[in-house]
């Protein structure tokens, strides 16, 4: 089987000849960029380095699929936050002060898609679409509702609006939503086969659980049939509360972290849903050997994972033979 | 038959599913303290300023502080513990609280006196600060005085607060792998400053085994032992004997 023939078993509910291996998130490290002669910042600024980064996670770790971005602020930045280079070492965050307050009517822009570094990520894909053909799926990445808001308003700003003035919130999740819809829309136009929806902010490590599920669930359900391709769902930490409703938004993968239970996924959503996940990047992915990924790997196996992934975006200084054993694991089942 | 007056305790909603439940408990016999503690625990900073105002014709502002803010606070962060509350609540409290306080330095006429300071950061080149945000609110409930550098702060920055505030704790927040490395850099300029401060490191990618590779580090699984922390440094505990008791 290609990549893609493996992934869309999985997705069919057939039998793959062995689990797919690839991140939801970024899995880009400081080992790939030195194979590939491909450096940050200008892999988070240029469409040429950004496809030669992201294509080692097929021609160097033996990935089932490649992802781009390899941050967080592409929406954010196209609504008018401002922007921090991560420089060499690091990935772009959104600085301070906030485009907004809570009291604003945030703006569309018209030109959203050509705006910040959209349309560089653009050229990614089509890059990488060329170079890939229909063997090996591009995942291309958007940002959730909630996470855009928390952006244009400063995330400790919004998680206070959850509880005293929780109707505010709407218009900011209506822009953010729309941001993600469009750069998916167009995403998929360069040639994205699979789209990855990160929401870090509607963790319940950050919001109540009830707050996913009054608010962001309907413009994650909304955003989501605007989507034609098979959508990856992501929201960091133990997500266990909100699983149920996560199922329900209309995504065809979960992406969990360890700390999740996949078990518990399974219970909730019922069978149709995909899950994906397995280690954790930071105490296990990153820190750890080979051997203890491997089992960190059968563990979350066990559990009911049927996509083999980096829990969460990998850590960049991650040794590469750590990734490498994920795919071993991956084979074997 | 008996026949039932009260129907609120049959039609609250319990959202078992989803939340915990779970009650605040009375904090104060006094009813004007009570009032006070319940508006902290409510996360209400607008109502909390009028009722201060009335209890302090009856009381003065270091009681209202102890036995209405603090305390209220202090059963936030059980709430939070037990994981009845949320973040957002959490720092709903803390702003109710810190209103609660300056209303009262205003009555004192100075600033209400903590028992030491802390330094607190999130790493250089990392702008996540919600935890660094929970530390910060706990300590503070706890009676300490949070020096507050905030997010994305440069090394030398932490080892130059330390040398100024002479705190008996400094605090470092860090959410990704890239960031953490700012620690162990921050630890040596410590000690080769002489300051043997015990520098608690937490957050996201922070790890046990990693913080302990480093002198003066212990590690901080939950925000909430912050002030328990604090208070073993306070009393003189040096880094080894706390690293000691809260890690490994």
């Amino acid at each position: 089987m290609t990549p893609k023939e493996r992934i869309m078993a999985v997705l069919n509910h057939q039998k793959p000849d062995h689990m797919p291996c690839f991140g939801a998130n970024s899995t880009v490290t400081y080992d790939q960029m030195e194979k590939m002669q491909a450096f940050w910042p200008d892999g988070h600024e240029k469409g040429e380095v950004m496809a030669k980064q992201a294509l080692a996670a097929y021609t160097v770790l033996g990935f089932d699929a490649v992802r781009v971005p390899f941050c967080q602020t592409f929406e954010a930045e196209a609504l008018g936050c401002k922007i921090k280079s991560g420089k060499e070492k690091g990935i772009p965050g959104i600085d301070h002060p906030p485009p907004y307050k809570l009291d604003d009517t945030p703006e569309f822009p018209k030109d959203f898609l050509s705006r910040g570094r959209i349309p560089e990520l653009l050229k990614a894909v089509k890059i990488l679409k060329k170079e890939l053909g229909d063997e090996v799926p591009v995942v291309a990445g958007i940002i959730g509702p909630f996470t855009i808001a928390g952006a244009l308003l400063e995330t400790t700003t919004l998680l206070r609006a959850t509880f005293k003035k929780p109707e505010k919130m709407r218009p900011f999740l209506e822009v953010a939503e729309k941001a993600g819809s469009e750069l998916a829309k167009a995403l998929i136009d360069a040639g994205a086969d699979i789209i990855s929806c990160e929401d870090m902010t509607a963790s319940p490590d950050l919001i109540a659980p009830s707050t996913y599920r009054d608010y962001e669930m309907e413009y994650q359900t909304r955003q989501f049939e605007k989507i034609s391709v098979p959508k990856i769902l992501h929201i960091c930490g133990n997500v266990d509360p909100i699983v149920e409703y996560m199922g329900k938004t209309g995504a065809e993968i979960l992406s969990l972290e360890p700390k999740a239970s996949a078990k518990l996924a399974r219970e909730k959503c019922g069978p149709d849903v995909i899950l994906m996940g397995g280690v954790d990047t930071a105490t296990t992915l990153f820190m750890k050997d080979e051997d203890t990924v491997k089992k960190a790997c059968e563990e979350q196996i066990a559990q009911g994972i049927q996509i083999l992934a980096p829990g969460c975006a990998v850590a960049p200084g991650t040794p590469l033979g750590n990734l490498l054993a994920m795919v071993e694991v991956a084979k074997r089942h | 038959m008996k026949l039932l007056k009260d129907f609120s305790n049959i039609f609250r909603r319990y959202d078992l599913a989803l939340e915990k439940t779970g009650e605040a408990r009375e904090i104060s016999k006094d009813p004007i303290l009570q009032k006070i503690a319940k508006y902290v625990v409510d996360g209400d900073d607008e109502n909390i300023i009028p009722a201060i105002k009335e209890a302090l014709k009856t009381k003065t502002p270091l009681e209202i502080i102890n036995d209405a803010l603090i305390a209220g606070m202090n059963e936030v962060s059980r709430l939070w513990d037990e994981g009845v509350y949320f973040l957002p609540q959490v720092i709903l409290s803390s702003d109710a609280m810190n209103a609660g306080i300056a209303e009262c330095e205003k009555a004192m006429g100075k600033s209400m006196e903590r028992k030491a300071k802390v330094v607190t950061h999130t790493a250089e080149g990392d702008i996540h600060d919600i935890g660094q945000v929970i530390v910060n609110a706990l300590l503070n409930a706890n009676g300490f005085e949070v020096i507050n550098l905030g997010a994305d702060v440069p090394v030398e920055k932490v080892v130059a607060a330390c040398k100024e505030h002479k705190p008996v704790m400094v605090t470092g927040t860090a959410l990704m792998t890239t960031t953490m490395t700012a620690f162990p850099k921050i630890a040596h300029m410590l000690k080769q400053a002489g300051l043997e401060i015990p520098f608690v490191c937490g957050g996201g990618a922070v790890s046990e085994e990693f913080v302990t590779s480093y002198e003066l580090g212990i590690w901080g699984k939950e925000a909430s032992q912050a002030p328990g922390m604090a208070e073993d440094a306070l009393a003189g505990e040096s880094w080894q004997s706390m690293r000691a008791k809260w890690n490994g």
